[in-house]
């Protein structure tokens, strides 16, 4: 019997509370210190004006002229059509790139030139090229996610277990059999875990890309309550841009969990 | 052969339990008593994972039994003690250390002086034949050579007793084999009371002055067999083969 | 190791090959013929890589709000170097300690935990708001960007430690929590420590650019901005160059140090 020791977790009452009272806590020193203009100045909204804020616009456009749905879908719609553009593009890039080293040979240059430069800095170079459209935004979003999605495939197929390969070989398989229904399944892990890391990061591209001008958006909805001096709109945006990011990490988790069932080797 | 009994080790009536899957507390360990000799070489001897190594951490100190005691000369063991060295299974080198640094750690974590712990630790370097190696990393070494480290670090920590939990279970036969006859040879130039656990039965009678064989899951004593073949043992000598037999036949099969 | 002689051997074939050896050559040459070609259409806004080659010499010859184009990687470097050194004397023992105690988990992390989610690049208004747009509000910006991976990596580092590590420690005379955490724990952890301060670096080299291009006298993120403002792509252009040619050194910098602080570390 292999005996699971836990020296971290332990379901203890005790640490629960402990949590829960921090929270209570937090959220009380914030509304007080608030209230009394006593952290960093007047910008700083309290829990229960950000909570206003967020009722008020459920139903209201002001100061960005859209509803928070409005803004919210087309946010999730720019940063998914980025999303789903890299992996679309990236994961079999990678995959071919780590499977065909003369592929490799050739895009790799082009890939390690491309990737140190941040993909803040392509902002105004897309403003001038593509325009401020959605397209832009997408393809910044697109450069963010795009990496990601290549080195985790590149490094996953490379890891292909070579006894895997020759057992394919022994029985007769082409190069491009092997790579199609040894290599490309024995990286799904990677390649999940590559698609992960891009989401978290095309979401959190996001507010910079829609500082291009936007029309709306959560980003937009940001800057434009920057603008506007609405630091409650300011924090609102944050928290929905942080709770559905934690949803989009938790979601893609399970998702990965039920794939990736079958597991390595 | 008089010092052989004096008891060393006491162990009495414990007994450890872990939930199961389904929440369910299970029975690893099962009321063991068992006596540890002074100077003697034990071996105990089980199925794998037969809970024989849930008994080993609660003897150095690493989890506390449900019921029962562990008695060192008289002073009940709660946490780990530096009376008691330990050869661990998956030989736990630490990777960012150098040998010569893994070897050092105990006596550089009581704070000994750094002349008489190097002069000691060299002379167990030797001994288990690591000498050019100081400097390696542990990602450098094969499987066998680990594990003389780890005997070797054991050793330098000046333990009265040693345990080794399944030492060699990883390594390949022949180097399986002539580690055994290295244990054999440091055992003969520096004694000390040894505490062995394995799943081999012919590894058991090599090297032990006295078998204790468990059940299958939960460990309970099964039999206990003194070997009185004088060392080095030959594999064909016919009292060896006996016993071989026998304990093969008591042996429960696990799957 | 069999396993990985025979992929040498196929990688020592392919070295035989010409184009193992041409393809790079060729796929630069390309990149650069169709920047070329793409440029001669509209070099107004695409200018062609001699005029961007030319510009950068130009800037590296003669300063531009103070600073030659050295000048101006050296002040974004400056700012990352000091939030960066920030973020890793706060975040490696916050980190660690919220790693370590239960109790410093159940609330500090907590908290953290629920912050985690929020994107640094999402601060920035609210830090502009709060700090307004000097140095100090640049530093707390990249400071606070640096600090969410120092902390996560430090964290997740100690979490993982096998228990076969403590216990060896244990056995090994550490007696005190202090002894294991120095001599079992912060070693163990520090390979995974290391990785989360290099994605540190590359969180702090983005948000600078951000930051600068919010407002800024100096810096690459000023070069950029200021070329956008006055329409002249190609001093955006050596912007990026300059950026991507920094994040490149740093990446060097940071391997050769994890190199030297982590030996035992193959990964790398």
């Amino acid at each position: 019997m292999k005996v699971k020791r836990k020296f971290f977790e332990k379901n203890d009452l005790k640490y629960t509370l402990m949590t829960v009272l921090t929270f209570v806590v937090f959220l009380m020193l914030w509304q007080v210190l608030a209230m009394n203009n006593l952290i960093v100045g007047e910008y700083t909204p309290s829990p229960s004006e950000v909570l206003e804020a967020f009722i008020f616009k459920i139903y209201n456009v002001g100061p960005d002229g859209n509803l928070l749905i409005t803004n919210i879908l087309t946010s999730l719609q720019i940063s998914m059509s980025g999303f789903v553009l890299a992996v679309i593009i990236g994961v079999p890039l990678g995959l071919l790139m780590g499977w065909y080293r003369l592929l490799d040979r050739f895009v790799r240059p082009i890939f390690e030139i491309i990737r140190p430069i941040p993909a803040v800095s392509w902002i105004p170079l897309m403003i001038v090229w593509i325009g401020v459209g959605t397209e832009a935004k997408a393809v910044i979003i697109f450069l963010t996610a795009f990496i990601p999605c290549v080195l985790n495939s590149y490094t996953g197929i490379r890891q292909t277990s070579q006894a895997l390969i020759n057992v394919a070989k022994v029985y007769g398989a082409s190069n491009f059999y092997t790579f199609l229904h040894v290599g490309v399944p024995s990286t799904v892990p990677m390649i999940f875990a590559g698609m992960r890391i891009a989401l978290a990061s095309s979401w959190s591209c996001l507010v910079a890309a829609e500082m291009l001008a936007a029309s709306a958006g959560l980003g937009y909805m940001i800057n434009m309550g920057r603008n506007f001096g609405r630091a409650d709109v300011v924090v609102l945006g944050m928290i929905i841009i942080g709770f559905i990011g934690y949803i989009f990490t938790t979601v893609f988790t399970v998702i990965e969990k039920i794939v990736v069932r079958g597991g390595t080797i | 052969m008089e010092q052989k009994y004096l008891t060393r080790l006491k162990i009495s009536n414990i007994s450890k339990s872990f939930p199961n899957k389904e929440g369910k507390r299970e029975l690893a360990v099962d009321n063991i008593s068992l006596d540890v000799y002074d100077g003697e070489f034990l071996v105990l001897l089980g199925p794998g994972r037969c809970g024989k190594s849930v008994l080993l951490n609660m003897i150095a100190g690493l989890m506390k039994p449900d019921e029962g005691k562990v008695v060192l000369d008289g002073e009940e063991i709660t946490k780990p003690n530096p009376q008691m060295g330990m050869v661990f299974q998956k030989t736990g080198l630490l990777p960012w250390l150098t040998v010569m640094d893994n070897i050092t750690f105990g006596p550089r974590q009581r704070g000994e002086s750094k002349k008489i712990y190097t002069e000691r630790a060299q002379k167990y370097i030797d001994m288990v034949g690591l000498t050019g190696f100081e400097k390696s990393y542990p990602y450098q070494l094969s499987g066998g050579m680990k594990q003389r480290v780890g005997i070797a670090r054991a050793y330098t920590n000046e333990p009265k007793i040693l345990i080794m939990d399944e030492p060699f279970g990883a390594l390949d036969a022949q180097t399986r084999y002539s580690m055994e006859q290295e244990v054999q040879n440091i055992v003969e130039k520096d004694r000390r009371t040894i505490i062995f656990v394995t799943n081999n039965i012919e590894e058991a009678l090599m090297l032990g002055d006295r078998i204790i064989l468990f059940t299958n899951y939960p460990a309970r004593i099964k039999k206990i067999y003194d070997v009185n073949i004088s060392k080095p043992r030959d594999t064909m000598d016919r009292t060896f083969l006996m016993l071989r037999k026998e304990i093969s036949e008591n042996t429960d099969l696990a799957l | 190791m069999r396993i990985k002689k025979e992929k040498i051997s196929t990688e020592y074939k392919m070295k035989y090959s010409i184009w193992y050896h041409v393809l790079p050559f060729l796929s630069i040459g390309l990149l650069i013929a169709v920047w070329y070609l793409g440029s001669s259409s509209n070099p107004m806004i695409f200018p062609t890589p001699n005029t961007v080659l030319r510009r950068m010499i130009e800037l590296s010859q003669n300063k531009l709000s103070g600073y030659t184009l050295i000048g101006h990687m050296g002040v974004s470097l400056l700012r990352v170097a000091v939030s960066l050194g920030l973020a890793i004397i706060i975040g490696v023992p916050l980190g660690v300690l919220i790693g370590w105690s239960r109790g410093v988990r159940a609330t500090i992390g907590a908290v953290f935990e629920c912050i985690r989610p929020i994107p640094m690049l999402a601060w920035i208004p609210l830090m502009v708001m709060w700090f307004g747009i000097g140095e100090k509000s640049k530093i707390i910006m990249i400071f606070m960007a640096a600090l969410m991976p120092i902390v996560v990596n430090s964290y997740t580092g100690i979490k993982m430690i096998s228990p076969l590590y403590l216990d060896v420690g244990k056995m090994f005379n550490a007696s005190t929590e202090w002894q294991l955490l120095r001599s079992i724990v912060l070693p163990a952890a520090l390979p995974t420590i290391f990785a989360g301060i290099r994605n540190a670096t590359s969180m702090a080299l983005m948000v600078v650019l951000a930051a600068e291009m919010i407002a800024a006298r100096a810096g690459l993120g000023f070069l950029i901005n200021r070329g956008m403002e006055v329409f002249d792509v190609s001093l955006v252009m050596s912007g990026m160059v300059a950026i991507g040619v920094t994040g490149a050194l740093v990446a060097v910098l940071t391997n050769f140090i994890e190199r030297k602080l982590c030996p035992w570390n193959r990964s790398i």
